[in-house]
């Protein structure tokens, strides 16, 4: 095993489970269904809540579409695989983030100026929307895998790993919201979404050294 | 090649163990259910945590940082690391990237798969699947390799072609530590005894 | 530096000696200030001019707070600790600290509700920091939660010390998210770098039940992790000899 022939296999795989990945976007749409017909259909609530909207709907996609990741790689003994192989833990699961985050946000991309149009989100804010989630999601994607590897072995891990992991997710969902709410209000939003990449980049740096820790321990 | 550990568990497993493992030998460690076979071998690999004790690699203390030991080593563990959206060939292409395609294809002709290669593995059985996980020892050129259990839900044929080629990696100078309840036909280990 | 402490912290029988001395001072002084601080603040200290006696609550609602936060700190500390120098009494820290730093930070959410009626007309706002209270609430709670979910004592130590480190590295990031997000609270009300802004008598008891409080804790804390030491080691000879001459 070397970490190309790993990506390209985890690609493949992910690939080759699609309806994991439909399912996660049908998810995402079901979560924002649910504000219209919950709270208020009308323009005057959906236009201003339309961020918060998507991003709480995009917090829990990435959470349900994590918690799983490494619970075939634990069943099937990968992991142990992993861990002979000589090769850096903490590389290997920045590997499978990458390739999980692919495989998410690349589909809710698409769908996203559907569902924009739906909630009355003005056309001038959408980039700032698809901005935010391209620079946010990368840290909820790699913190949630902090949750992931140390619920991994546990009967009933998911609920737990939601509960460890959803407060953390708050600083990213405050400050994408904070920057498509600037957005709406013609005001700077580009101060939000460096915080947004500067969250990321911190996650990226020591969540996968995390995530490490949590499959040595997981795994015995 | 020299291969020598020396190791000392403390553990509630074993106590004071010490054992080496030399090029050309078969290690087999013995006990009942539970005495922790498994676990030693896990220890070694530097996954569980040994209280006290030393491990030594090629003359050299590796207790702290196993990297050395894990590049010269191939485990296969009591699950085989198969996956089930992958064919039998894009399993074994995942192990060993390197190798060339017939090279892949002949490695699972010696685990009796040639004609699975195409089939998904989730529609193998659980000894097929192992044979997969097997035919990587046709491809490697690891020194040293720890197989736990390794001859569970294999058939006859399937044991007889893994002793076969056990015995070619140690008449080459290679190194093979092994846990299993059944005994070995053709092959005379080195035992080590673990108490429950 | 003389690190010989921090080295004999590593071994648990010389703690739980250490604590035998030190645990018992610690609740009881503790507890002494914590009274003197509480009657002091609640019967003889001036009322505010602007918010009459019910600013009384900040004797309980302050210590408890600050509290809670540095027993997250604490044991985030405790977590890397734990991972990287693998010592044996950081996660018999934390898992004994969180469940008095998860009370507190539930106080401090009560008493600021409470406080918050008289004050602000609600029992709750989403101002900054309850809110920020609240989320160390949930944290404490995800640490306590993946203790109990885990029975392997080696996993579990190495889970909590993960999920306490990661905490911590987001708890500042949190509470600036939030503050940024809303800020509606009074600014802090003790900060002991700075000269107080409120009177002397009416700091004093605070600073007394603050103090008051940490040593209440942490005496606890000792208590805790010797029961946490004891049953750990109870293979060890010493605890053996301990527990025949001294009882349990």
């Amino acid at each position: 095993m070397n970490y190309r022939s790993y990506f390209k296999a985890e690609w493949l795989s992910l690939l080759r489970r699609k309806q994991d990945t439909l399912n996660a976007l049908l998810f995402f749409v079901m979560v924002i269904t649910l504000f219209p017909l919950g709270v208020d259909p009308s323009a005057d609530f959906l236009a201003p809540a339309a961020g918060g909207i998507i991003w709480c709907a995009t917090a829990l996609s990435v959470l349900m579409a994590v918690e799983g990741m490494y619970k075939e790689d634990y069943n099937d003994g990968s992991l142990e695989q992993w861990l002979v192989s000589g090769l850096s833990v903490t590389l290997l699961v920045f590997l499978k983030v990458l390739a999980q985050w692919l495989i998410v946000v690349v589909p809710l991309m698409i769908v996203l100026p559907i569902l924009a149009q739906m909630l009355f989100l003005p056309m001038s804010v959408l980039g700032v929307v698809m901005l935010s989630i391209l620079l946010g999601t990368p840290a909820l994607f790699f913190i949630g895998s902090i949750g992931a590897a140390l619920t991994v072995s546990l009967r009933r891990g998911a609920v737990l790993m939601l509960l460890l992991i959803l407060p953390l997710y708050i600083p990213v969902i405050v400050f994408a919201t904070g920057a498509i709410r600037a957005a709406q209000l013609e005001m700077a939003y580009s101060g939000q979404l460096a915080i947004l990449a500067a969250i990321s980049l911190v996650a990226l740096a020591l969540s996968p050294v995390m995530a490490a820790i949590s499959i040595r321990a997981s795994v015995n | 090649m020299k291969d020598l550990w020396i190791e000392r568990g403390e553990r509630d497993l074993c106590r004071h163990l010490t054992f080496s493992v030399q090029s050309g030998e078969l290690v087999r460690i013995a006990g009942e259910n539970g005495a922790g076979k498994s676990s030693l071998m896990k220890s070694i690999l530097g996954w569980l945590h040994f209280a006290e004790g030393t491990l030594e690699f090629n003359g050299e203390d590796v207790t702290q940082h196993r990297d050395m030991l894990l590049q010269n080593q191939l485990y296969l563990g009591h699950t085989p690391g198969i996956k089930n959206v992958f064919t039998a060939l894009e399993n074994l292409k995942l192990y060993c990237p390197d190798a060339a395609e017939d090279d892949l294809e002949q490695a699972l002709v010696q685990v009796q798969l040639g004609a699975f290669a195409d089939t998904p593995a989730a529609q193998l059985s659980a000894g097929q699947k192992r044979r997969i996980a097997l035919a990587r020892l046709w491809l490697t050129d690891k020194a040293l390799w720890f197989l736990d259990e390794p001859f569970t839900a294999l058939d006859v044929k399937g044991v007889e072609a893994l002793e076969k080629r056990m015995s070619e990696h140690l008449s080459v100078g290679g190194a093979i530590v092994i846990t299993t309840h059944q005994p070995l036909l053709n092959l005379s280990p080195k035992v080590i005894e673990l108490a429950a | 530096m003389n690190w010989t402490w921090f080295h004999k912290l590593g071994s648990p029988k010389w703690f739980y000696q250490w604590a035998s001395n030190w645990g018992g001072r610690c609740v009881y002084l503790g507890l002494a200030l914590l009274v003197i601080g509480i009657i002091w603040g609640l019967g003889f200290a001036p009322a505010d001019y602007q918010q009459g006696n019910s600013f009384r609550i900040i004797y309980i609602h302050v210590p408890v707070a600050v509290l809670a936060q540095s027993c997250y700190l604490g044991m985030g500390i405790a977590g890397f600790v734990a991972l990287v120098w693998q010592m044996k009494l950081a996660p018999v820290f934390i898992k004994s600290v969180a469940p008095v730093g998860a009370v507190m930070a539930f106080i401090a959410l009560v008493s600021g509700a409470i406080w918050g009626k008289p004050t602000w007309g609600t029992w709750w706002v989403w101002d900054a920091r309850l809110t920020s209270v609240l989320v160390l609430f949930l944290l404490y709670m995800g640490v306590i939660a993946i203790q109990n979910a885990i029975d392997d004592q080696v996993f579990a130590d190495k889970a909590v010390a993960v999920v306490s480190l990661v905490g911590v590295i987001n708890l500042p990031i949190i509470k600036y998210s939030v503050e940024w997000w809303n800020t509606l609270h009074q600014p802090a009300t003790f900060k002991l770098t700075e000269k107080p802004s409120m009177p002397m008598e009416m700091w004093l008891p605070l600073l007394f039940s603050a103090l008051g409080l940490y040593l209440f804790a942490a005496g606890l804390a000792m208590w805790r992790m010797q029961n946490e030491v004891l049953v750990r080691e109870r293979k060890a000879s010493w605890v053996k000899k301990e527990v025949l001459e001294h009882g349990v």
